[in-house]
């Protein structure tokens, strides 16, 4: 018997349509509700908390941001007139707190770290030695290499002394004006209770503090230790942790700056941050969080953790000069009223 | 002129000798090309680029066995040997001790032994790692890369079609050859 085809109503149609289509739907969320869950790693390493600043630990902002002169922008360092030195490609480059160019040299191979003297000598790093350049960029010495091992990654230099940091040899050297080579600092001694220092990566700083301490930092063991001109070890403050408070990975802090008031700046790399810590060694502030160096945090991976990394600089109004080396970003941050 | 010689009729009992000396022949023959082909699909085993890898877990989860094949290795020439081993500490552990909360390995697999200040020496009980590369993530981020996973051969069933490597999403796995059955890390990138 053959059975009629009826046309189906308006309203039937759209019932019909609208329930296959909620059929559909339904399926296709249990699908990707699915997919989600089995993307979804249950052995997960989540530091994602680590990566937040909590607000009300940021005692900076950022006022003001300009490029480095050059690529591979590596230590910034400020002068006694408040001017600001960058160490990028073979240059060192002069730099107002703005950013326009000042003073500009080239030396013979790349630039690694530079102090300036009062009378306005330059102390510039180069990989196993030490240069010493005018106030006009003029070339007055080449000291004496370090030896093969060398890796000079700080300098540090008061009125009759130079403190230079040896990331290779492990070593704080003391030099005179000259370029004599006066003391070696810091190598591991039993018998005058100095540690040694644990320096995983080439980030190894020196600074001299307005009480004529030297301040070292010993990124392997996390902490800063401080020790007199004469290299006895004076004592250290550091804390091992990832929290805020403390230093984590390989090796931190990488590189410090001083306050005016002997107050701290530490950078760290892997969690790229900038914390103020007291005279002390207790931690008070957060001057920049992981967020604010996104791609910096990216780009220091196991397979080079040299590439990542911050540096900073202080100058005499207590301003912070953050150098990020990996975008050649400085940041000038000054503390909220 | 001269008569070419005749071949002599074989007795029953040459016939039957020659023809079983030559079954024997023509068997060891087939024998001998099955094993080499045997041999020949056994010269390639799976192997884990530790260059490639992304840590997703899939190690622990995916192989066929009911535990994992693949294991946490250590280059110990690479490691830090650092106090704050962040493959065997949780992020933000209560202290660096070995009690069971401050470890991130969920099988407790690593062995942390003080060697001098301020070092410390990482070991992987294979019995215990499940491959979840956990650990293996936390060296990466923080550390110096030195762990890292590899396929155990001793345990691996050499399947044609790895379960772990038809879903790896770094795709990690490569067929090597299996007189070089592992994929090393040697030095450090520094």
């Amino acid at each position: 018997m053959k059975r009629e085809f009826e046309l189906a109503s308006r309203r039937e149609f759209f019932g019909q349509t609208a329930g296959i289509m909620a059929v559909l739907g339904t399926i296709a969320a249990q699908r990707a509700q699915g997919a989600e869950q089995k993307a979804t790693n249950p052995f997960a390493y989540d530091v994602s908390r680590l990566q937040k600043t909590d607000p009300k630990l940021i005692a900076y902002e950022e006022t003001a941001c300009w490029k480095a002169p050059h690529s591979e922008a590596k230590r910034i360092a400020a002068g006694p007139d408040d001017s600001l030195y960058v160490c990028s490609g073979n240059y060192l480059t002069a730099v107002s707190r703005s950013g326009e160019r000042g003073l500009e040299f080239a030396a013979s191979e790349a630039t690694r770290c530079c102090a300036v003297a009062k009378d306005g000598t330059i102390y510039l790093g180069l990989r196993d030695h030490i240069e010493v350049f005018d106030g006009k960029g003029a070339r007055k010495a080449a000291w004496e290499s370090a030896g093969k091992k060398a890796w000079l990654t700080g300098i540090a230099a008061t009125e009759n002394d130079v403190y230079a940091a040896d990331a290779g040899n492990r070593v704080i050297l003391g030099y005179d004006k000259s370029g004599k080579l006066i003391r070696r600092m810091g190598e591991k001694d039993k018998e005058r209770n100095i540690p040694g220092f644990i320096i995983p990566s080439p980030f190894f700083d020196v600074e001299i503090a307005p009480d004529g301490l030297l301040r070292v930092n010993n990124p392997g063991r996390h902490r800063m230790e401080l020790y007199t001109p004469d290299g006895d070890f004076e004592g250290s403050w550091g804390v091992t942790s990832m929290g805020i408070t403390g230093f984590c990975g390989c090796c931190n802090p990488i590189n410090f700056a001083l306050l005016p008031d002997g107050k701290y700046i530490t950078c760290e790399k892997g969690l790229p941050r900038v914390k103020v810590y007291n005279a002390t060694g207790e931690f008070e502030s957060v001057v920049a969080g992981v967020e604010t160096f996104s791609e910096n945090a990216r780009a220091c991976g196991p397979s080079d953790c040299t590439a990542g990394g911050l540096d900073a600089a202080v100058d005499s109004q207590g301003r912070i000069y953050i150098l990020d080396i990996v975008t050649g970003d400085v940041r000038v941050m000054k503390r909220n009223v | 002129m001269s008569d070419s010689p005749k071949s002599e009729p074989s007795t029953r009992r040459t016939f039957l000798r020659n023809g079983a000396r030559i079954a024997a022949m023509t068997g060891l023959g087939a024998l001998g090309g099955v094993l080499a082909n045997r041999t020949q699909a056994q010269e390639w085993v799976w192997q884990i680029d530790p260059q490639k890898c992304v840590r997703c877990g899939n190690c622990a989860t995916n192989c066929v066995l009911e535990q994992s094949a693949v294991k946490c290795v250590h280059a110990y020439a690479m490691c830090g040997y650092c106090n704050l081993c962040t493959g065997y500490f949780e992020p933000e552990p209560n202290a660096l001790t070995t009690a069971a909360e401050n470890q991130l390995c969920p099988t407790a697999a690593i062995k942390r032994t003080f060697v001098e200040d301020p070092y410390y020496e990482y070991t992987i009980d294979e019995k215990l790692c499940i491959g979840c590369a956990k650990c293996v993530e936390g060296c990466n981020r923080f550390g110096n890369g030195s762990l890292f996973l590899q396929i155990r051969h001793d345990r691996c069933v050499h399947c044609n079609e790895c379960a772990i490597a038809r879903t790896c999403p770094g795709d990690a796995f490569r067929r090597v050859p299996a007189k070089q059955p592992y994929l090393l890390k040697t030095t450090h990138a520094h």
